[in-house]
């Protein structure tokens, strides 16, 4: 019996990851800081500030050592003439299913950072949801979006 | 039609309107701030305010233009931004002739256009005289018929086949008293009370009723305010379904459904088959005892103004009479299947994951403010309330047909045609992988939106043979080949 022809990530994946949190997760520190101006840093309130912060700090260093290499672990993406099939999560895995027929629009997408590290990110719409595969080569993301175009005009059918 | 025209120029008291209509609680609020001020009396506020919009919705007339050109429907819209809506024939899926109150004061009527894409929303005209409506209508509809199926929409052929189906008073008025726009009338008379809470408290009227009632303690000066607001709520919900959904009517058609409802604002809503996504039976709390449910289709490309694409097909039916109904509607889809649950193990879960929140909130509660031991019936509840999404959830399927079952207040049943699903996903958390279970989601295109049906908790095999019923033709892969066909078998969907 065949294998699922799965493919995994580019491991670039995990650098732009851990930059992304890095930087996108110093906002939760303004929770604790917003406490303080508040509340001030007297009795009971130095604690609850200096437990949020220790928690959150964890959570920042965890969200750049261990989060992004877990998820690009887990991460895995099919498509053959008939589906998509993906598959994520590091707590909870999830495995979605969506049949080429019912894709509308498939396109590539390219922020600041992941141009800088030369990948994209594939955007699969349909008319219930739209799913991405995040952080791949560029010329393989290009390729991956030919191919479920292509696939996706063969087995067109009416919504 | 090929000159660009206006709309009539009661669109422009329509459209302003339809302002207020969206900024109701702005409105309110405005409102009240701005009459806290005495040297300005209220009723300038209200004048002006309407001013205003009469002068917005005026302005909104002026610059709406509209023309049929080639089959086509070009709209030009917007106060600043100027937008050109160009709706070609073969795209309109169905034009809607309405009229609200307004419109028919000045005998005029609506024109609701549906496409498959997000804007038809935008391509309604608001009030023109009945004569270019269905000029219109004509120009735009025969095209696109033609289109569609040409031979056999000849001019002369016999009146098209259909049923008719209206709602007896006495089933409006069970569905008017058991609404389920309780819970959100319930949150707008909150918020209303919010709002005037300030004035009442300081008025001697307040303290006059507060002295009616016998000296009593807190506990129950609480529960007599929750009676008086739900007792309201129930009211305002009883009113609503009843002006929405008098006057029901179901027309079964050859090609579409049309569904006409509403006492003061007239409805109309067509639905042709082929955009059909879905179709679930809603068994609520109320409801359910009484043998009583509500069916819902979910459509592609078009719904209510809310954009979810959710229509009600009948409001109240006797459970006895469900299947007979979509027999009627719904022919092609088989309806009764043996299916499966999630296995005893799972209960459990079930369990804690309805009562865990409410019993630690209730916990918190009960310590902070001391409360009565009673108020613990609530997690009692709770728990009941997980046995029974557990008992109610169930899964089935035959060769195009797949059915999910699940409550979380009402008892959900959905029929799903099977290549309309635009994707499934099978995901476990780690408990539930630990515990062998594994949970199934199914999403059907809705409006411009997507809905979704879930099953939790299934055994973990059971949720690849859902899978492998979506795939269709598509390679069955090693992980779902080998699978065994489920054991435990039960009759679905239940109804007599």
């Amino acid at each position: 019996m065949k294998q699922t022809p799965f493919h995994k990530l580019t491991p670039r994946a995990i650098r732009v990851w851990q930059l992304g949190n890095a930087v996108g997760n110093l906002f939760f520190f303004g929770i604790p800081a917003v406490y303080a101006a508040i509340f001030g840093m007297e009795g009971f309130h130095f604690w609850v500030v200096s437990v949020t912060s220790g928690i959150i700090f964890t959570l920042w260093v965890l969200s750049i050592v261990l989060f992004p290499y877990l998820s690009w672990k887990n991460w895995r993406y099919a498509v053959d003439e008939k589906e998509i099939d993906l598959k994520r999560g590091v707590i909870v895995k999830t495995r979605t299913l969506i049949p080429l027929s019912r894709v509308q629009h498939v396109d590539t997408r390219q922020g600041p950072l992941l141009r800088w590290y030369n990948l994209a990110s594939v955007t699969i719409s349909t008319a219930a949801t739209t799913h991405e595969i995040p952080a791949l080569d560029a010329q393989i993301a290009d390729r991956v979006r030919n191919q479920i175009s292509t696939y996706a005009r063969l087995a067109e059918e009416d919504v | 039609m090929s000159e660009f025209q206006r709309q009539h120029p009661v669109a422009a008291i329509s459209a302003a309107l339809g302002l207020i209509r969206g900024n109701l609680i702005p409105i309110i609020l405005f409102l009240f701030v701005g009459t806290q001020r005495e040297e300005f009396p209220f009723v300038w506020w209200i004048a002006g305010g309407f001013g205003f919009l009469l002068i917005l919705g005026t302005l909104n007339w002026w610059r709406f233009l509209y023309r049929i050109e080639d089959g086509e429907l070009q709209i030009k819209r917007g106060l600043f931004v100027r937008k050109n809506l160009y709706l070609t024939k073969d795209r309109i899926q169905v034009i809607d002739i309405t009229s609200g109150v307004i419109q028919r004061m000045f005998g005029l009527v609506k024109l609701d256009i549906q496409t498959a894409g997000s804007t038809s929303r935008e391509a309604s005209i608001e009030a023109i005289t009945m004569e270019k409506a269905t000029e219109i209508n004509r120009i735009l509809r025969e095209t696109a018929i033609e289109s569609d199926q040409p031979e056999t929409t000849e001019a002369g052929m016999p009146e098209e086949e259909k049923k008719i189906f209206e709602l007896p008073a006495k089933e409006l008025l069970i569905a008017a008293s058991t609404s389920g726009s309780f819970g959100i009338a319930l949150s707008i008379l909150a918020t209303l009370f919010s709002q005037i809470e300030p004035i009442i408290s300081e008025s001697e009227l307040f303290e006059y009723l507060f002295g009616l009632l016998p000296s009593q303690t807190d506990f129950l000066l609480i529960l007599s305010v929750i009676i008086v607001f739900v007792v309201f709520a129930w009211l305002l919900s009883f009113f609503s379904t009843l002006f929405s959904y008098g006057n029901f009517r179901l027309e079964v058609k050859e090609k579409e459904l049309v569904i006409s409802r509403g006492i003061f604002e007239k409805k109309r809503l067509t639905v042709p088959y082929n955009r059909i996504q879905a179709v679930h039976v809603a068994e609520g709390m109320i409801r359910q005892p009484l043998g009583y449910a509500s069916v819902h289709l979910e459509s592609a490309g078009y719904g209510d103004d809310r954009g979810t694409g959710s229509i009600v097909l009948f409001p109240l039916v006797h459970r006895t009479e469900i299947l007979n109904l979509l027999d009627d509607v719904l022919p092609d889809y088989k309806k009764k299947h043996e299916g499966i649950k999630p296995p005893k193990r799972a209960a459990r879960r079930y369990m804690i994951r309805s009562a865990f929140l409410i019993t630690a909130t209730t916990a918190l509660l009960y310590y902070i403010l001391s409360l009565n031991n009673w108020i613990w019936i609530i997690p009692a509840l709770s728990v009941y309330w997980g046995w029974l999404k557990y008992k109610d959830t169930a899964a089935a399927w035959s060769d195009d047909i797949m059915l999910l079952r699940s409550r979380a207040f009402s008892r959900t049943t959905a029929y799903i045609k099977k290549n309309r699903v635009q994707d499934i996903s099978y995901s476990q958390s780690w408990i539930q992988r630990y515990r062998g279970l594994c949970t199934v989601q199914v999403h059907v295109a809705s409006g411009d939106q997507g809905k979704s049906f879930a099953v939790r908790d299934l055994e973990q095999q059971d949720g690849f043979l859902l899978i492998r019923e979506i795939k269709g033709e598509a390679d069955i892969y090693e992980e779902f080949s080998g699978l065994t066909e489920p054991e435990q078998l039960i009759p679905l969907p239940g109804w007599p």
